[in-house]
């Protein structure tokens, strides 16, 4: 019910999202290129613009699909967070996480130290990036072995914080184009205005490849908000469902990040919403947040074009406008421990 | 027979064997040499002073820390031998409560105790969720299947735990002092429902009358040793509980349950 719900949203949406923008396009014009393009046919007679079919093809479908994805993709990280660190302040963009993938990508660009990776440079550097900053945020995190709110947002703090100035640091110092700003900005704020259907494919495989892995761990995923001890008493083998947990949400994190830069909050605002309606069993909760997740993004993304227009807002300030506020009031709710 | 021999059928013999068991937390020797054994479906009490190391011993023997090599050994395995899912075929753990984040609903809760005997593809068995809702009846929680965990108090809270530990239907529970906190009824209910099943059974307490009540055997733990074994009778004494305690007391037999009971005493008399 929720689910079809929310799917008819999201169609919406993307007709919304489509016709919106500087040429006017009209939603039949939409449906018929979307139905020609798709079946490879002409089924309707083309009484449009060449150029709209490019406009809708080639730079506003990609771009609502890459937007849907990495949204669904950061609030699955987020849930994920979530569950490895029991609790509900813990998303890639807090823990650092994003700030690490933005960095490891740049760093791939720029400095070019992935390229015995060819075509996967990018993201390889932003996987590693992710590894790097969540090791390090979760070992500032865990005091005795224990998580604690406190320790995780002074975590979170100091790691982005870190990596946000070797991001700046590689491309101020290093990037030899003239648009440094811009670039900057890509990397910090995060935009899908580069969005393209090569781009959108490979999210797109990694994101279906990681949520099969960690659907088959959903009982796993479960038992472990029990927390670490009660978990393995009751026969989890919790290294192994932790090491899923890091290794998707890292690749996840990295791939989304290598597209998008860094859009925060997503991965909080997203799950807490959806764990209150359909609870916290996986098995619902991952497909909730996959939608809603996709769909929250794909308004923010349709927001941040009409809001400025004809300029462009990126949409990592749509996200942290709506973000920021909910992190702090989850801060004054969530259980003082 | 010599010692090696006598060591090796006591650990086959006994459910529950613990060996000389060494344990030291920053520094601190918190056990040492700890040895004792539980007969299969004895309820074995284990009492003790605050910081004796009564949780340790416990937290040792279900892995939370991780025990010496050949030290605890469960059915005649070595704990450390067993990967989680067997180990929580073996033994049930009631630890204290910890605090979770997320909600969740008492019969989720409660069946997460069946986690160890499904398959990695299985689903939700009719068997296993007529299983826990008998085990929810039993704590004396029917109606409650659906009602959210954090919502509950802290003994209904304990019961939905003790009934997540018995359908584990494991043949050997250990538990953290299951009774802590709760009121006089739920002590009872929670020590009586464990009576009535045909488990081993090996539990710190806190309260020695109720460890009178209920146990076989008692251990009596003192710096990290077990000072005293046996009987209540034999353990919970006048000379102990000043000794260990520091307080005194006078035991007599309950004319009722013919159970020793135990009156502290004031200092000044």
């Amino acid at each position: 019910m929720l689910i079809a719900a929310i799917c008819a949203l999201i169609a919406v949406a993307t007709c919304f999202s489509v016709s919106i923008g500087a040429v006017k396009i009209y939603p039949a014009d939409i449906f018929k290129i979307i139905v020609n393009k798709t079946s490879g046919q002409e089924v309707f007679a083309c009484t449009w613009e060449a150029n709209t079919e490019t406009i809708i093809w080639n730079i506003r479908l990609p771009r609502i699909l890459l937007a849907g994805i990495v949204g669904a993709g950061l609030s699955v990280c987020g849930v994920l967070m979530q569950a490895l660190t029991k609790n509900s302040l813990a998303d890639p963009y807090v823990l650092g996480i994003s700030s690490g993938a933005s960095a490891g990508a740049v760093c791939a660009i720029i400095v070019g130290c992935f390229d015995f990776m060819g075509g996967y440079s990018t993201i390889f550097g932003a996987t590693l990036g992710a590894v790097l900053s969540i090791s390090l945020s979760l070992a500032i995190a865990s005091l005795k072995g224990k998580i604690t709110s406190t320790q995780l947002v002074l975590a979170g703090i100091a790691t982005s914080a870190l990596f946000s100035a070797l991001t700046n640091l590689l491309i101020y110092g290093y990037h030899t184009g003239s648009d440094k700003t811009k670039t900057a900005q890509f990397w910090m704020v995060g935009s899908l205005s580069g969005a393209s259907w090569s781009k959108a494919k490979y999210v797109a495989i990694v994101f279906a490849v990681a949520i099969v892995l960690i659907m088959l761990f959903a009982r796993d995923l479960d038992m472990l908000l029990l927390g670490d001890d009660v978990a393995e008493s009751l026969g989890v083998n919790t290294r192994r469902i932790k090491m899923v947990i890091i290794l998707s949400a890292t690749v996840l994190t990295g791939v989304v990040v290598s597209v998008s830069g860094v859009i925060g909050f997503i991965g909080l605002v997203v799950p807490h919403i959806v764990r209150s309606i359909v609870g916290s069993r996986h098995k619902a909760l991952i497909p909730a947040v996959i939608l809603s997740g996709g769909l929250f993004t794909m308004l923010a993304d349709a927001l941040s074009r009409v809001i400025a227009a004809p300029q462009e807002l990126p949409i990592g300030i749509i996200s942290a406008l709506i973000g920021a506020p909910f992190f702090l009031y989850l801060i004054r709710t969530s259980r003082t421990r | 027979m010599n010692e090696t021999d006598k060591r090796a059928e006591l650990q086959a013999d006994m459910h529950l064997w613990v060996d000389k068991l060494n344990y030291r937390i920053e520094g601190t020797q918190v056990l040492n040499e700890v040895s004792l054994g539980v007969e299969e479906g004895d309820f074995v009490g284990l009492i003790g002073p605050n910081g004796c190391g009564k949780s340790t011993l416990l937290k040792n023997i279900y892995k939370t820390y991780k025990p010496e090599k050949d030290a605890v050994f469960i059915s005649g395995k070595d704990v450390l031998s067993m990967p989680p899912r067997e180990m929580a075929k073996e033994v049930a753990v009631m630890a204290q409560e910890n605090s979770i984040e997320f909600d969740m609903e008492v019969l989720d809760m409660v069946m997460y105790g069946r986690y160890a005997h499904r398959k990695f593809f299985e689903g939700e068995k009719k068997s296993d969720v007529e299983l826990c809702r008998r085990y929810i009846r039993e704590v004396g929680l029917a109606g409650y299947e659906q009602r959210s965990y954090l919502s509950l108090s802290g003994g209904e809270k304990q019961r939905v735990l003790l009934a997540r530990a018995l359908v584990q239907e494991s043949g050997l529970i250990v538990l953290d002092e299951p009774t802590n906190h709760l009121d006089v009824r739920f002590q009872y209910l929670i020590m009586q429902t464990l009576k009535n099943q045909k488990v081993t059974v090996f539990s710190s307490i806190h309260d020695l009358n109720i460890a009178a009540m209920y146990c076989d055997k008692i251990f009596l733990m003192d710096k990290g040793k077990i000072v005293e074994r046996g009987t209540p009778q034999e353990v919970i004494t006048e000379e102990n509980i000043e000794k260990i305690f520091g307080v005194h007391s006078q035991v007599t037999t309950n004319s009722i349950t013919g159970k020793i009971q135990v009156y502290y005493l004031p200092d000044e008399r």
